[in-house]
Order: C-alpha cells, then structure tokens, then sequence
C-alpha cells in the first residue's frame, strides 16, 4: 500500500491559482496584477476540473497556472511597480506639505520600468515577434488616428503615428504588401514578412471616440508593450534592410502633412558594408535588389507569361555572376544529394508568388476625395508612382499637369464637361479614370485587370475578401459561372412547354412518375398519355426524366437507410461526438445554402426587369 | 513700565491713608524714597546701576535704598511676604533680617472701611429679595432705603443732569456718580484704547546689555574655550571631500541631465536566445470575409428580418459582430463606430479569457459510424409484408406452433383465430369472453394444443384436423382418464376437465381457474419440455405467478413473498433455471435468475430500464435481451456481467415486444412507433469474440392506433418469417 495522500497537496490544486490567491502572494493591488498580466502576456487557464483546482468549490473564478504566479513574482517590473506605489506616496506628501524642491527631486528620480527584457522573454526569436505583430499594428494604427484628451497625452499620439509610418515606409520599402481588402470596418492590409503574414487593420479617416465603457487604462498599458515591442522589430527590421533607425523626420515635410514622406530613409553605409556578405544588393534603376528578389522576379515571369498577357511585367536584368554565386552546386559525389535541389517541378508547385511591381509602368494621380494615406500606400507598395494634390498634403512628387499621368484614381460621380478647355478634355481622355476599388482588385489579383467595369460613374462588381473563406463555403464566383447557365436553360425549356401546354402537364407529371414503378402501369400511362393528346416524344422524355429521378433517390435512400441503422450501435459518445459534427456541417451548409438562394432570387428578378 | 506705574499707584495709594504712613514712618523712610523713587522712573531711566563687583563699597544706607526698593517690587509682585530690612545688629555686629511689626488694626487693611452693614464680602443679590439689606454693627437689620418707582427714577433722571454718569452701588443702596477715572476708563473701552490710562505702547527701548560700555566683558564661566569653536571640522571636511572627489570622477553630476524618456532600441535578438521554448503565440482573430466588404454581392445582404434579428440578440450572443453593408462608392463608407470597442474586446479576450488548446475536429462524421457487413450478405431475413390477417380489435397476442405452420392469434374482443403461415385464412375461430391476455402453443412437438389466458382462467385447446395419433395424445396428456392424486394441501387453482362427451373443437379440453382477482395472465411461459408451464397475471400480489404441472395438474407458486411486482418470467431453454423480470418501487428494475433444482438465486441482473416489457432468453441460454418502455434495449451476456453488454435505443416510442428465433441468428423486436426492427445476431462459441449485431431492416406496415404500434411478434421456427400482431387490428406475416 502506498502512502495516504493528503488532499490539496498535489495535483489541479498546486497547479492553479485563483486570481484572489495570486494576487494575495505577489503582494500586489489588482490593478498592478493586471497590468503585469498583459505585460508578461499571461493569461487564465481553464482547468480541466474546475471544483478539483479550486478545493472542492465551484464558485466562478480565474485560475492560473502557479508556476506563470512564480515566475512573475521575480519579475524586475512587479519591482519597480512597488517602487512607483512608495513614490507615489513619498511625493503626495510632499506636495501636501508643500515642499517643493524634494517632490521636484522625488519627481525627478521616479522610478521608470524597461520592458526590453520581457520582449526577449516572449518572443526569443525575431519571427516569434514578427508573428505576434498583428495586434501590435492595429492598436498603432488606431491611436494614430485618435484625437488627444487628458488621458491620452499627445505625445504619445505622435509616437503612434511615427511608428505606423516608420512600418509603411518599411512595407513600401521591401514590397512585402500581398493583399489589401476595404472593408466596412477599416482597410485591412496584408504583408509577408519573413515568411511570416502580418494582417493589420486601419480604420478610415475618421475621429473616434473612446466609448464610455472602454477601460483606457487597459488600452494604454498594452500600447506601451506594443511600443516597445514594435521599436525593436522596427530596428531589427531597419537594420537588417541597411537603413538606419529611427529615419529622421524633415520638419519641414511634416509641417505640410506630407505623411509616410516626411521621414527620411537613410542607409547606413557601414552597416551595409558590413552587410554585404549576407545580402547581396544590386542595384538596379536606382533601387535596391536583393537575390530575393530576383529569383522571385524569375518566377513571377515564368508565371505572367502563361496567365497575364496584357501588362508587361518590368523586366530587371540581374547580373549573371550574381545568380552563380547564388546557386553554387557543389558537385556531389554522389547522386542521391541531388534530390535536395529545387527542381522546375517544385518550384512550379510553389504557391504563385504576387508580382511585387505591379504598378511599375504606371503613374497616378490621386483625386482630391480619396484617401491618400491609402492609396499612396498601396500604389507604392507596388512600384508605382503617385501624386496628389496640395489640398491632400504636401509632398507630392509632381503636379497634376504631368505627362507621365497614366491613371487617376477618383471617386465621384461622372459630371457634364461640356464646357471644359480643349487642353483639359485632351489630358483626361488621355488618361483612364478608374475608382479606388480598381487599385485594391488589382492587388488582389496579382495583375492589372481591364479599367472599363471600374471608370468614373460606373457600378463597381462587388469587392470580394482575398482572404477567402472556410473550405466548402459559398463562393459568389462560382455560381455566376456555371449554374446560371443551367438554371436558365432548364428554366427555358420549362417555359416553352409551359407555352406548349400549359394545362396537360400536371397531368403528364403525374403519370410519368407513376409509371416509373412497373412496366403494366408505364403501359397504362402511356396509353393514357395518348388519350390525352401529348406528344409521345415529350412523353418519353418525362419518363426518363422521372426514372433518373427516382433511381437517383431509391440508391441514395438505401445507402441512407443502412447507414442510419448502423448508427443504432454507436456508442453514446460517438454519437453525440457524430452529431456535434453534424450540427456543424449542417450549419454552414445551410448558410451556403441560404446564400445561394438569396442568389437565384436575386438572378431571376434581375431577369425579369430584363424582360420587361 | 508696567511694573513701575504700578508701584507708584501703590505708592498713591499708600499717600492717601495718613495712619499707615505715621505707623511706618519711623522704619521706612518711604516717602522721601517714594518720591526719588518716582523721579528716577520717570526721567532718568538709563541710570540702572551697574552690576558692579566694587559696590561693597557704597554706603549702608544707598545700598540698604536700593535693597529696599528691590525687595519692595518684589513683595509688590509677590504680595506674600512683608518687607524685610536688613540691618547690621547692634549686639553681634552681623547683618540681620528686620521684619516691620505687624499692627493689628482695622485701619492696617484697606479693606475695612467704615460702613455700617456689616455683612463683608458677600455677594449683595443675596439680599435681594429681602427688606435689609444686612445688618450694623450692633446686629440690627440695615433696611433698604426707600426707592421711588420707575416714574420717580424717570423724573430724577430728567432732573439730575449727572444722573448719566452714575450707577447703582447696591452696597450703599443708592445711586452714585462714577468717578473721572471710571469714565475715563469706560471711554477707553468704548473707543477700544488701551484701558490704563498710563500705559505707553511706545516706550523707547531699554539697553540693559548693549550699547556703549554696557557690554560684558568679564566671561560668565572660567572654563577655557574648546578648540572646536575656532578649528574647522574635520569629519565636515571628509564629507565635503567625498563629494567634490565624486563630483571629479563623474559619479555626481551637479546637473543632471535629464535621461530621455523615449526608450533606446537596439538589436535585442542580436544575442543568442535562452533555451526557453517561446510561449504560444494567441490566436489570431478570423480574417474577414466577403460579407464585411463595403461592396459585397448582393446576396450577403440581410433581409429585414435578419437585420431585426440581429439587432435583437445580445451583442454577446451574434454571430458576427457587425451588419453587411454596401455602399456603391468608396467615399460613401463612414467610420466604423465599434472599432475602439472591438479592439478592446480583443485585448480584454488576450489577457482575460482562458485559453485552451483543444484538438481541431477534422474527422469525417461517416467514419464514427461503425463498419458493419451490409445487410444484404446476411440474408434471410424477412423482407416484406407478405400477408394479412385482420382482427376486429387489437390482436394483442400471437403464437407460433412448434413446427411453424400454424399461428393463434387472439385479440381483445375475446375471439381467437387459428390460421395457416402460408395460407393466411383463419380455419377455425374461438369466442372467449373477455380480453385475450396471451396465447401460448405447447413447445413438444409430439402433440398439439395451445393455451389461451382469459380474465383468471386459462384454457386449454387442441386444434382441430390433427392427425389421429397427435390427437389422441393431446387429449390422453390434457385429460388423462386416471387423474392423478390430488395434493394433500388444497391449492387455490383448480383444474378442471368437461366430461369426455361433451368435448368438441369449439371448447377447451382442460381449464385451470386461477385464484379469484387474480386478474388477466399477460404471459404464460413454457418450459422447453412442455410439462411446466409458467403464467404471470396482472393483479393479485404473490398470486402473479404459478407453476403449473401438466402431468400431475398442480399448481403452485413458485415465490412465498416478492419483493414489488412480477412483470415477465421466462424458463432457460437449456439448464434448470427461471428468470424473473420484477419492479421494485419504481426505482428499482431487476432480472433474477433462480436455479429451480437448487432452489436459490443465481444472479441479479441490473438492465437500469424504467419499465420491463419484454424478454427473451437466446437459445444458446447465455444471453439475454430485455426490452422496456423507455424505449431501451439491453442485451446480457449472462457469464460476463450484470450490467447490460450493450444498451440500444433506437425505436422512437416503447418497445412492446422482443423474440430470438429458435434457429436463425435473428432477433426482432416491435415498437408502438408502428415498426419493427430485424436484428442479425451472431453468437460466437469462442468466448473471448463479442457478439455480433447488426441491424438488417426496419419493418413498417402497421399503424399506430390510440398510441400503440406493434404489439407483439413472433418468429416461425422454420423459416426467416415473422409474425406481428399490430394495434390496428392486423396480424401481418414478414417473409424474407
């Protein structure tokens, strides 16, 4: 026999605490125990039995692993945070006796918490942090775009939106943007960096308002790792890019709202030297070129060529001695290693890489009611130059008049320009005018599609997520493609018999079925059919019809009916576990179902209005 | 001074009384001290003697002056001690203390004055409400004087011009004048001056120790001055040199400057990582779909009704958290109200929610059903409804003879029809009186006759058209001529048999009249030889079930005392064993199996159905499947447990009744949801194989009337067939 074990003294009770408990052993107000949660990025379990981690009771509340408690209970910040508490006390004494000079002194010395060990500790590798990043750009992005108040200090604002510039002009920078998407909540943007997807999400030009049952508190401690951590994947990012970090802001630029522009990208010449055995940079039109690049340049060729004929992908001429030493085959001794090597069919079976300079060959001018923080974005991200008027800030490249002007990106209805000079109405047939969707589904794309469903005052086609949807979901393309032109068919043939006869075919229905069963009472029907005056060739075909029909159904049922019985001898928990996913199943495809739907209504009123 | 002006009002005072001056006079030289003493207060202030150590040597009388004057301030302070002189005595030569003789006179305090009332200090409203006032020196009451009432007072004071300046003395009981010096005080009150008249709030200060050869010049103590008065410290100077070498090597820095508060970045992955495995990464929030596009197809719009429901719902309980939209140009879109809100409902779920890892469900539902080989490869089993024989109420019992080519069947209406499996044409009918509760054929195969449970009786028929040697079986077995000798103890069942001459095909040719109130049998159960026969009746408390002994026609109750109700009983088809289905409250459901040889229970098995309906034995005898109301079916290995084996539940309604067939791997069993279900069950003889059961077809052809489906089926022991007998009045045979 073993030894007795006392109760409590192992398992799911040493293991989780409860939030009271924690907070009890670091000694530590409920705020601070917050604050420390999302700094360290802890957070509750679930434990499997709730009332076993909990001492045999079942009240509501958080646990949390004991060892996450123990580690925080020697963190550095939990530290200063104690320190802040007795400075805090230290200086209302003092401003409450009035002595100025040591709470200038107190103020002077307050204790300042780092939170550069904590960003090594969560995220030991860089791509561990550049995989956790998504939530990091969504709340810069956002309080960039907030308007200060007490609580929110300016500062912090500024520092905001200069690192949500500082990562545009990097994503600019290294065309690492794949995929964009206007959404009613925001544009959502994704990029690929270091393999990794980074998805952010930026609200449209406008002043929020933090709702009055909003915690900023909460917020503003998540914004300071946020800051942190972002900084240094910035100076990672930078460095590694041979440009210098911070870029300097030019005051001047920034005083007219010249935005992303008014940041300076530097390269740091000894760092790039010290680089270049790493990367290798070739620099072509005035720009750099890693050997990623090209061999994406490559690949994006060997793609364009099949599917996208009408833009001419820029073709940048890379220097033969650089890809030797990029692909240097040691000649093996055996060859087995030769296997390793990336063969023509492996790269093929690569997922299509996105043509990164898009909008090379192209020049935009931005009309004065987009958005330009936006659009300068995206077409930049994709190789494109762009220009706007000084209404929308400073910094533009060229003016309106230029020739170069390909394309305008506007966004209001077509108006009479009768009365417009000569030298106008000769630039703006020269140049196409499409909406902004136009930009953003051609990114998605991955090529330059036909301007025309996308000019001034035309009815855009819907925009579509390139984030695409669960598998089996509803997909919008599809059906467009392929049943609505069965559907119409079937729906014609309905309606000339309809034309025919209109009166004869229920009863021709009828029979047909009927006489599927047996061949006395296909005779019978047939004869009927005769009596009736329908044509035995429209007959037949209803017979057929029926038979393929009932056939169809009579295979189905039975395979059903055996299935359904074997489902007598499941157990009760595959059974629940089998409708549990059923009752999934069925939920989506009855909401694909119900999309579909709402599609054919929508195809045959469309119809209809046609006819009429 | 204050001290001084008061010590010339004394000296004023002492003027005016001449007695006390005469009695001093001699001792005190005061009036001439007195009025030196006054001159020197008033002008010549600065001369304050100096303290000097040579001035033993004035003379006796100006230092006695000047002692005295001290010592007068003093008593003057004090007013405790009168004044001493000092005075250098004639007899030993030595200074000595003169104290003035004290007279003891009225006229010595200044508080006796001459008044006549001689009450002393007391307060006078003592006397107010009294006509004296006090009393003289002789003892005799002062009366108060007489006053004038308040016209009188009023004319007075219209009168006396001075009448304003004077107040009522209620010593004296009169009115007097104040004097100069009260008014003038009471004029300083009033225009809120100083009250003495004499005090100057701005006297020219006094140099007593400053000022030109006023200064101390001899020191107070003799001690020599330390040398920490003029040395410079040296621990100051350690402390100071601490600082300044500080301050030279940077460690102080006088003005600090300010360290900037925007954090240095630098490369923090430039070092190798600890060995820690990063901590899991949260999820990341679904990306959106097309419906959250400003411009998506028109389906994913939502109708009214959708629209209403979703704002109907709890923000909490939608599906999603926002309303498709679609606007048909990019510039319509407007700012999205929630998007604060939204961000921060994330980050309450990063540091709030519990996270756990659970394993995606990727399996096919399909796969969960269980492998079974297809019903077709394990024909036959009946298939379809292949004749109909129809009752005129519910044909709540059926039976199947021994060889399979006949069937009984009885219905509620007390008419029982026997007919052919192939034929389907009722031969021959019998007319009971009542309900029909079963019918049963006797399993031996060398005879031919079945029994019919009616309200407490149970009849005994033989068929007719039997083959004469059957025949004459049957009736020698059921109505033996030599009846066997009656028990000694007298049973509460009673056999009887008609007389041979009346016997004919419509009559039963034995009859046993179960105990009275006993109620209708609902079971009668055979044992495999065809002797004993078991019957179970609804009413009745032990007299549910009896024995009943063919060859020796005795019955008897196989329990003294059960514990709640018999609802089935079932002999084993191979071993000496009888299993008993019973109730027990209404909590507690069981199946007893007794050993009958022995006498003793064998097993208890749990089924933990509510309500026991039905109950079969397998051939085999190791198996057992009971069926119940609430919709279960379990089935027992008997050597393995006494918890079911497996638990089925498939029909939607009661099961009503369950039958294994005698040959067959197969087992049926009804259900008041109209169906009936085949089973193929295959029993392995190696023990360690479970068995085997795989449902083949699921009959529907009765209906359910008032509630009830299938009452009862019945195998044929020859081929794959099934009778049924439904609620709706049809017996219906199954064939494969």
């Amino acid at each position: 026999m073993g030894r007795l074990r006392q109760k409590g003294k192992a398992g799911a009770a040493k293991a989780y605490v409860t939030r009271s408990a924690s907070i009890k052993k670091l000694q530590c107000s409920l705020a601070d125990f917050r604050r420390l949660c999302i700094l360290k990025g802890i957070f509750p379990r679930e434990p499997k039995s709730r009332k076993r981690a909990n001492k045999g009771s079942s009240a509501p509340t958080s646990f949390y692993y004991a060892k996450d408690i123990a580690y925080l209970a020697h963190e550095p910040v939990l530290k200063k945070l104690r320190e802040h508490k007795a400075f805090a006390k230290k200086l209302s004494r003092a401003l409450g006796r009035g002595e100025w000079s040591s709470a200038k002194s107190l103020e002077e010395n307050k204790p300042v918490y780092k939170l550069d060990h904590i960003i090594k500790e969560r995220y030991p590798t860089f791509i561990d942090a550049i995989r956790d990043i998504d939530d990091a750009l969504c709340m810069i992005f956002l309080f960039a775009s907030l308007p200060s108040n007490p609580r929110i200090p300016p500062s912090l604002i500024e520092n905001c939106s200069r690192l949500a510039a500082e990562w545009q002009l990097y994503v600019m920078r290294s065309h690492s943007l794949r995929k964009a998407f206007l959404s009613i909540k925001g544009v959502y943007y994704q990029a690929e960096i270091m393999d990794q997807t980074v998805t952010w999400l930026v609200p449209y030009q406008f002043t929020q308002n933090i709702p009055i049952d909003v915690d900023v508190r909460v917020m503003l401690t998540f914004l300071e790792l946020y800051q942190t951590l972002l900084g240094f994947v910035f100076f990672k990012l930078y460095t590694d890019a041979g440009l210098v970090y911070p870029p300097p802001l030019d005051a001047k630029k920034d005083e007219v709202a010249a935005g992303v522009g008014a940041y300076i990208l530097q390269e740091s010449s000894q760092k790039a030297e010290k680089s270049a055995p790493k990367i290798k940079i070739v620099e072509v039109d005035g720009r750099q070129v890693s050997g990623k690049d090209v061999y994406k340049t490559i690949k994006s060729l060997a793609l364009s060529s099949s599917n996208v004929m009408d833009v001419d992908v820029p073709t940048v001429e890379h220097n033969p001695r650089d890809t030797e030493e990029e692909f240097i085959v040691q000649p093996s001794k055996s060859d087995e290693t030769a296997s390793s090597l990336p063969t023509l069919q492996s790269i093929e079976a690569l997922p299509p890489s996105i043509n990164t300079s898009l909008f090379a060959p192209y020049t935009f001018w931005l009309s004065r009611e987009t958005s330009r923080p936006v659009f300068e974005f995206l077409v930049r991200s994709f190789a494109g130059r762009i220009g706007w008027p000084s209404s929308s800030g400073g910094g533009s490249p060229f003016d309106e008049s230029d020739e170069s002007i390909t394309h305008v990106i506007i966004d209001r209805p077509v108006i009479d320009q009768s009365q417009e000079p000569d030298e106008q109405r000769a630039r703006r047939l020269k140049r196409k005018h499409v909406q902004p969707q136009w930009v953003v589904d051609c990114i998605n794309a991955g090529k330059i599609i036909l301007e025309a469903p996308y000019a001034q005052g035309q009815i855009l086609p819907p925009h579509l997520s390139p984030f695409g949807e669960y598998e089996g979901a509803y997909n919008p393309a599809l059906l467009t493609n392929d049943e609505e032109a069965a559907e119409g068919e079937s729906e014609d043939e309905d309606v000339e018999i309809e034309d025919a006869e209109p009166e004869d075919t229920e009863a021709l229905k009828a029979v047909a079925i009927a006489a599927t069963e047996d061949a006395a009472a296909l005779r019978a029907a047939e004869l009927a059919a005769e009596a009736a005056g329908i044509d035995p060739s429209a007959f037949e075909k209803e017979v057929a019809q029926s038979r393929r029909k009932s056939k169809k159904n009579s295979s189905n049922g039975v395979d059903e009916a055996e299935a359904d019985m074997n489902k007598m001898l499941m157990s009760n928990k595959q059974k629940k576990l089998y409708e549990k996913v059923k009752y999934s199943q069925n939920k989506r495809n009855l909401e694909r179902s119900k999309l579909e739907e709402k599609k054919k209504d929508l195809q045959r009123q469309k119809r209809k209005e046609a006819k009429t | 001074m204050a001290l001084n002006s008061k010590k010339r009002k004394q000296n004023d005072h002492e003027e005016l009384p001449p007695s006390f001056d005469e009695a001093v006079n001699m001792e005190m030289l005061s009036d001439e001290e007195g009025g030196v003493d006054i001159e020197s207060d008033n002008g010549d202030l600065d001369d304050f003697p100096e303290l000097d150590p040579d001035s033993d040597e004035n003379d006796d009388e100006e230092y006695e002056s000047e002692d005295e004057e001290e010592e007068e301030s003093d008593s003057e302070q004090l007013h405790i001690f009168p004044k001493v002189k000092t005075v250098v005595s004639d007899i030993t030569g030595q200074e000595k203390r003169v104290y003035p003789e004290i007279e003891p006179d009225y006229d010595s305090d200044s508080s006796t004055e001459d008044t006549p009332n001689r009450v002393g200090d007391i307060p006078m409203h003592w006397y107010d409400d009294l006509p004296h006032v006090g009393y003289d020196m002789d003892g005799k009451r002062i009366l108060k004087p007489a006053r004038g009432d308040e016209l009188d007072r009023f004319l007075e004071t219209v009168e006396d011009p001075t009448s304003w300046t004077s107040a009522f003395d209620k010593t004296a009981q009169a009115d007097k004048p104040l004097t100069a010096e009260e008014l003038d005080l009471i004029r300083r009150l009033y225009a809120n001056e100083v009250p003495d008249a004499e005090y100057d709030p701005y006297e020219p200060t006094t140099e007593w120790f400053t000022g030109k050869g006023k200064k101390e010049v001899m020191p107070l103590s003799a001690a020599p001055e330390p040398k920490r008065r003029w040395v410079p410290s040296k621990w100051e100077h350690k402390k100071v040199m601490k600082i300044v070498r500080a301050i030279r090597q940077g460690r102080i820095l006088p003005n600090k400057t300010k360290v900037t508060s925007t954090p240095q970045f630098y490369s923090i992955w430039g070092e190798s990582s600890s060995s820690h495995a990063p901590p899991l990464p949260a999820p990341k929030p679904p990306l959106p779909t097309n419906s959250e596009s400003y411009n998506p197809p028109e389906e994913y719009l939502p109708t009214e009704e959708e629209k209403k429901q979703w704002e109907e719902t709890d923000p909490e309980d939608r599906e999603r958290d926002y309303l498709p939209e679609k606007y048909s140009a990019l510039r319509l879109v407007p700012g999205y109200g929630r998007f604060i809100k939204d961000r921060f409902n994330r980050q309450l779920d990063l540091y709030m929610a519990p996270r756990v890892q659970r394993v995606k469900l990727n399996i096919d539902p399909n796969s969960l059903i269980p492998k079974l080989p297809s019903p077709n490869s394990l024909k036959p089993f009946p298939t379809y409804k292949s004749l109909q024989v129809p009752h005129a109420s519910m044909a709540r019992c059926i039976s199947v003879s021994p060889d399979g080519a006949w069937v009984v069947s009885g219905d509620e209406t007390g008419v029982i029809a026997l007919w052919e499996v192939n034929v389907g044409k009722a031969v021959k009918k019998w007319k009971f009186n009542g309900k029909i509760g079963t019918v049963e054929w006797c399993p031996r195969a060398d005879v031919s006759y079945f029994v019919v449970g009616t309200e407490d009786m149970l009849h005994f028929i033989i068929p007719p058209n039997l083959p004469p040697t059957v025949l004459q079986l049957s009736q020698s077995i059921l109505a033996p001529s030599t009846l066997p000798p009656v028990p000694e103890t007298p049973s509460p069942v009673k056999w009887s048999t008609p007389s041979s001459t009346v016997w004919t095909d419509d009559t039963a040719i034995l009859t046993i009249q179960l105990p009275s109130s006993s109620g209708l049998p609902v079971q009668i159960a055979w044992h495999r030889r065809g002797d004993y026969l078991a019957s179970v009746s609804t009413g009745g408390s032990q007299g549910a079930v009896w024995i009943h002994q063919i060859s020796r026609r005795h019955s008897q109750a196989p329990f003294k005392k059960v514990r709640g109700k018999v609802q089935l009983v079932l002999f084993h088809p191979i071993k000496p064993c009888f299993f008993v289905a019973a109730s027990f409250f209404l909590t507690q459901q069981y199946v007893r199996m007794y050993n009958l040889s022995e006498q003793k229970l064998l097993k208890t098995l749990q089924p933990g159905i509510k309500w026991i309906s039905s109950m079969d034995v397998h051939p085999s005898g190791d198996h057992l499947i009971v069926g119940g109301y609430d919709r279960k079916l379990c089935w027992f290995d008997l050597e393995l447990s006494d918890k079911p084996y497996k638990v089925l539940r498939y029909h939607t309604r009661a099961i009503r009744s369950l039958q294994f067939h005698p040959t067959y791997p197969l087992f049926a069993s009804s259900s008041d949801d109209g169906a009936i279900q085949i089973f193929h069950s295959r029993i392995y003889n190696d023990l360690m194989t479970d068995p085997l059961i795989v449902p083949l077809k699921i009959l529907r052809g009765h209906e359910v009337t008032k509630g009830l489906g299938v009452l009862q089926v019945k195998w044929c022991s020859r081929h794959p067939w099934l009778v049924s007998g439904g609620a709706d009045g049809a017996v219906n045979v199954w064939c494969s």
